[in-house]
């Protein structure tokens, strides 16, 4: 698996900066479209003429299946209205044709699938039944829609209930469809008579497992703030097979400390959350994280609760003046870091990234449980005039591009290697240091490869270059080439007492070298 | 993900037997003459490596890459063999480098070619090779450990790859018989031991290579199982660079690595200096690095992946990595299906180790969230943005790598201490300028900056009463203070008011410390005897406090650490008053309290006694007065004030101010002007 990538040279300080944006329209419950901020769910709800069957209510007027759908989704809408601010949804209808009433304009991560039906699956060509049985044969032109190429989940609301499903294969082929989605989702059905509370049951149940907000509060010492944090933070499995439990971050996010962004940098991270101050009154209902809503009631709210003091809103503005990032604990070995993200419409906000679990998430922070506070240090690693930085920690062991190995598999790499002691060899004894630095290090590498025809190949090498020495040239040249030829030579017979590999092949003592000893 | 999967443990058997001395035939000419010195010189005859020099080289290029990616977990055994196996390092993560291995293969040597054959063998090495991978690392040791009663779950899986020169099929089908069996038995003794680990799964990787230009005797075959514990695979390989390649390609299978190649990276060149040319540098990492343009364009993901140049002592590569070892980034591109380009990933350097960042290139959801400054307090204008920045860099973090003890003896561990000086730090701490009188004063700072340590020298307690003495001494001359007095109105408070609310916040602040130390309580001390209080007001104190503490419950900062704290209640119940006030009065828009750190005007604060009364006014008080006001005040917070008295002057107030704010006026009556 090969790619070729164009280079481009360009200082940056990823990720804190942020793409440009665009607002999205979205799909409300009552019908109503409206600007806002989203998280994506699809609601595929299915038209086709099963859905008008009536369903029978005593003493109320008539109902159909579509009705309960309506009414199901108008509560799913109207809870993600108040409790899930940023959710963004798009609705498709179908029955033998689809249509997609309201597209979605933006990308998006793992998406939610939201399949409205009533089990009815239709005959023929193009009905499920029908593609599920020809599933083998479809080619890669005409794939079938699951599994989805990117990573989602399907959750199949049905009008109907389970003794009704089961009574055809419909339930069947609908759980082929989440098997498809490689188990990816959950079949809701109503439980007893269809009627509205059945319904909303259901979709409650829907709301519970999908759209149910994170609260947690953020806490630095005794500073506290109630916070939603948006998108839900996924539990995490560390290792699948030592701690197979998935992973969940506390409710409690603690502050354990701060770091200047250019020492953080660049960190990877699991993914990324907005952390959104939230006011909770006394039933325990927040108010709301503050984005602009079309009541009156909920306007002098949010207006009261932006005038009551926030942590998070004070944190968020230091974090940005000072280009810091407060680093938080999530969980036992779990940390994440906050930090203030702007977007281009000098909007701002604060952010909070996940770390890989694991008490080292980032290598160049060291261990996590290793970092304390600079008052418990000797001097200030930050310096007087906060000049210096204890970070990055360097590893014990460089890599390999940053401490000159020596690799042969190309001729060319041992050519180099060779071309320079050369070159060294015709500027002594002014290089002597260089000349010996070089050699040595070729004489190591031979000796550990086993390439002790190399060492007497240098060998003969050296002592042509002697026999070539201009008039000119400084005595102490010829002396040394020779000293150098006649040990790579003692090396090459592989003789214990001349091919130890920390043994270094040292300039001869000559009565110039007092006076010719190179100044490094 | 699993750590313990096969790659954890790889043991590299090489062959030492005489017949690896033989020559690989593939010339390497290593006396490149220069042009002008060639004359009538003639070079030297190329030499070329040994079978056992290109195992060497290719296997140290396997390990070079696989520690450069992944530098912990992925470990090596190396093993050599001939008459005997010699084992050149064990598991233990200091043995995991080149530098050892290399120095160890120097002290093995090259295969003596006058060796008799027929005691050398590759089978000691493989039966060395069964007996590595039972051994427990310090890894699974760690898991065991910390697993308990779940140490099952670790798993010992490992890798063999052996680099001989074998005589034929069937040759390779005994070798492989005896790994099985090897394993099989000792599988039998490490059942019965503590420190030995059954092999769950190997695999074995048999390389025959051999000289360029002669016939294989052995078939390549594709990985097969031979039980349910051994899988084996057969490469047939020609020494010299084709072994490098396959091994190449090996680490990159075995480790999940991919190849990303920079191209068109301009760079000097060294003779023309004011010219450059582009270079193209193959790098490798794991592949996850590519997941995100696999999957799908939109897929959002982000990580960050060790590299190792494939080429790693060519220019090109150390010009690249040389520059971003020096702590500068690359960015780069890539086209997309529509023909545009994609900034996708940054290669970057963190203390002298290169990472490939893979960077979101999908939109994400997170995109334009929300300001924070339309959210909960995000109209609140006077947040101390300077102080808590100058909190958060006293908080920042460093490593402390030593072990530190307690003095109970007991670990301490950093983290928990950075946790413990933040709960100490923020005892007190008003988040905005309006609510403190303090930390407003430049005189304090001396004090409030050591009264939140865990313990103070006897120069810090010095220096804590001086501040005290200096504040008194401020008193006596009647320096102004710096109350703040957001939404007040008239003068403020009087001069020994403006003390009085300043020595209750310092109290507060002290209080909030004094189990830390006996030098806390020596200061606290110190602040009781120098304070100047009224008399009555101790006694007013001791009466109210009840109440107070039943009242105002709306409000936590700081309460678990302070039992007295009478003036921060009424204080910050004043302050939402006043905010409240605020709330009424005006009607313009504030900006973003992060962009706006500034301290609104120093106006007189409003205070507890502040109410409108004519009595107010009058000089000193009576006693009866005072009461009175201390019952009014108790009484005002059990219910809201009247708009109306609240913003009256001389009792007097005008209706329907805000008939006039809505219409864009501004209200400048009695004195009050809208802020700002």
């Amino acid at each position: 698996m090969s790619r070729s990538v164009t280079a481009v040279l360009i200082p940056c300080v990823w990720p804190f900066s942020s793409p440009s944006t665009q607002g999205i329209t979205v799909l409300r419950g009552d019908g109503s479209r409206e600007e806002q901020f989203i998280m994506p769910t699809v609601v595929v709800m299915d038209v086709s003429l099963s859905m008008t069957r009536p369903v029978s209510v005593e003493g109320s007027e008539e109902y159909q299946r579509k009705h309960l759908a309506v009414h199901g989704l108008t509560m799913l809408f109207e809870h993600m209205a108040t409790n899930y601010k940023l959710e963004f949804t798009a609705l498709v209808v179908f029955s033998s044709l689809w249509e997609l009433m309201v597209p979605f304009t933006r990308d998006y991560n793992t998406l939610q699938v939201v399949l409205v039906t009533d089990g009815c699956l239709g005959i023929g060509r193009g009905s499920l039944r029908h593609s599920l049985a020809t599933h083998n044969q479809r080619s890669e032109s005409n794939r079938f829609p699951l599994p989805f190429p990117f990573p989602s989940k399907l959750y199949v609301m049905c009008m109907a209930n389970l003794e009704e499903l089961q009574s055809t294969d419909s339930l069947d082929c609908l759980e082929r469809l989440i098997d498809l989605n490689n188990g990816e989702g959950q079949i809701f059905t109503i439980d007893g008579p269809l009627c509205l509370k059945n319904v909303q049951s259901m979709f409650g149940k829907l709301i519970d497992l999908a759209y149910t907000p994170f609260h947690a509060v953020l806490k630095c010492g005794h500073l506290t703030s109630d916070v939603q944090v948006f998108p839900r933070p996924e539990p995490f499995i560390i290792d699948e097979e030592i701690d197979p439990i998935p992973k969940a971050i506390n409710t409690d996010l603690e502050i354990v400390g701060f770091v200047d962004i250019a020492d953080i940098s660049s960190p990877p991270v699991l993914s990324r959350h907005l952390v959104l101050p939230i006011a909770l009154n006394r039933e325990g209902d927040e108010v709301g994280p503050g984005i602009t809503d079309d009541t009156e009631d909920e306007n002098s709210a949010n207006q009261i609760a932006g005038k009551i003091p926030n942590f998070c809103v004070l944190l968020h503005g230091s974090l940005k003046v000072e280009g810091m990032v407060a680093v938080v604990q999530l969980g036992p070995e779990w940390y994440g870091m906050l930090y203030s993200q702007a977007d281009s419409k000098k909007k701002s906000n604060l952010m909070m990234s996940l770390f890989e679990p694991g008490p080292e998430p980032l290598p160049w922070l060291g261990k996590m449980a290793q970092l304390g506070p600079i008052s418990d240090a000797k001097e200030n690693p930050y310096g007087e005039d906060d000049n210096k930085s204890p970070f990055p920690l360097q590893p014990k062991n460089k890599r390999s591009y940053a401490q000159n190995v020596t690799v042969w598999i190309k001729p060319s790499g041992l050519q180099t290697d060779v071309q320079k002691i050369l070159r060294n060899a015709r500027k002594l004894p002014e290089k002597t240091q260089t000349f010996y630095k070089e050699l040595n290090r070729l004489r190591k590498a031979a000796l550990a490869f086993g390439f002790l025809d190399l060492l007497k190949g240098v060998a003969d090498m050296l002592e042509r270059e002697c026999t070539l020495l201009p008039d000119t040239a400084h005595p102490d040249a010829a002396f040394q080439l020779t000293h150098a030829a006649q040990q790579l030579k003692v090396a090459s017979t592989g003789a214990s007492e001349y091919a130890a590999y920390d043994h270094n092949i040292a300039p001869l003592q000559t009565d110039f070298s007092s006076s010719s000893t190179e100044r490094m | 993900m699993k750590i313990f999967s096969e790659s954890h443990k790889t043991v590299f058997v090489v062959d030492h037997c005489p017949y690896m001395a033989e020559s690989c035939r593939q010339h390497v000419e290593f006396d490149m003459l220069v042009k002008n010195r060639t004359q009538g010189i003639i070079p030297l005859a190329p030499i070329s490596k040994s079978l056992w020099t290109c195992s060497v080289e290719s296997s140290m290029e396997y390990c070079r890459i696989m520690y450069d990616i992944f530098p912990f977990k992925k470990l090596v055994n190396f093993i050599v063999s001939d008459s005997g196996a010699h084992v050149l390092n064990s598991w233990t993560q200091e043995d995991q480098n080149l530098q050892e291995l290399m120095a160890a293969l120097a002290a093995v040597g090259p295969p003596n070619p006058r060796a008799d054959p027929e005691c050398c063998s590759i089978l000691h090495g493989l039966v060395a090779a069964v007996e590595a991978l039972c051994k427990i690392t310090e890894y699974q040791h760690e898991a065991r450990t910390m697993l308990m009663e779940n140490a099952e779950r670790v798993g010992n899986r490992g890798r063999i790859i052996c680099i001989t020169n074998a005589k034929s099929d069937s040759h390779v089908r005994m070798l492989e018989d005896c790994v099985q069996e090897t394993i099989h038995e000792h599988n039998k003794l490490a059942a019965n031991s503590d420190h030995l680990m059954q092999i769950q799964k190997c695999e074995l990787v048999l390389i025959h290579t051999y000289p360029v230009g002669e016939d294989s005797l052995v078939s390549d075959r594709p990985k097969k199982e031979l039980s349910p514990v051994l899988t084996s695979e057969v490469h047939s390989v020609r020494a010299g660079r084709h072994l490098a390649t396959k091994l190449n390609v090996l680490v990159q299978q075995h480790f999940d690595l991919a190849s990303t190649t920079i191209t068109n990276i301009p760079m000097k060149e060294e003779q023309h200096a004011n010219t450059s040319a582009n270079y193209d540098v193959e790098l490798l990492h794991h592949k996850e690095a590519h997941v995100d343009f696999l999957k799908s364009e939109l897929h959002y993901c982000t990580g960050a992946y060790r590299i190792s140049p494939v080429d790693v002592n060519s220019r090109p590569s150390s010009c690249l990595t040389n520059f971003l070892l020096n702590g500068r980034s690359v960015l780069l591109e890539q086209p997309r299906k529509s023909g545009s380009k994609v900034i996708s990933h940054m290669l970057s350097s963190h203390g002298g180790e290169i990472f490939l960042h893979v960077l979101s290139s999908s939109r994400s959801i997170l995109e334009d969230p929300p300001s924070i400054s339309e959210g909960c307090g995000g109209r609140v204008t006077d947040y101390r943005i300077t102080d808590f920045g100058e909190f958060m860099r006293e908080n920042r973090l460093t490593p402390f790598l030593e072990p530190r003890y307690k003095i109970d003896g007991s670990l301490e561990i950093p983290l928990e201490r950075a946790k413990d000086q933040l709960e100490k730090h923020t005892r007190y701490w008003p988040m905005i300028i309006s609510q403190t009188t303090i930390f407003n004063m430049q005189a304090v700072v001396p004090l409030a900056s050591v009264i939140v340590k865990e313990a103070m020298t006897d120069e810090d307690v010095l220096n804590c009463q001086k501040t005290i003495y200096n504040l008194v001494d401020m008193e006596r001359k009647n320096d102004p203070l710096p109350i703040s007095t957001v939404g007040t109105r008239g003068k403020g408070p009087k001069r020994d008011e403006q003390y009085r609310i300043m020595w209750n916040e310092l109290e507060t602040l002290v209080r909030a410390h004094i189990n830390n130390s006996d030098k806390h309580q020596r200061v606290l001390e110190c602040l009781m005897a120098c304070r100047s209080k009224p008399p009555e007001e101790e006694e007013r104190k001791k009466r109210g406090r009840k109440r107070e503490d039943k009242e105002d419950k709306s409000e936590k900062l700081g309460k678990d650490y302070e039992s007295d704290k009478p003036w921060q209640e009424s204080e910050r119940l004043k302050g939402i008053l006043d905010r409240e006030k605020e709330e009424l009065a005006e009607a313009e828009v504030i900006k973003d309290s992060p962009d706006s750190p500034e301290p609104p005007n120093k106006k007189p604060l409003i205070t507890m006694d502040e109410m409108p009364t004519v009595e107010k006014a009058k000089g000193p008080m009576s006693l009866l007065s005072l009461w009175s006001n201390r019952i009014n005040t108790a009484n005002s917070r059990k219910h809201q004030e009247f708009i109306g008295r609240l913003n009256s002057v001389n009792n007097k107030a005008e209706l329907y101010q805000h008939l006039k704010e809505e219409n864009g006026m501004e209200t400048t009556e009695n004195g009050k002007a809208g802020r700002q």
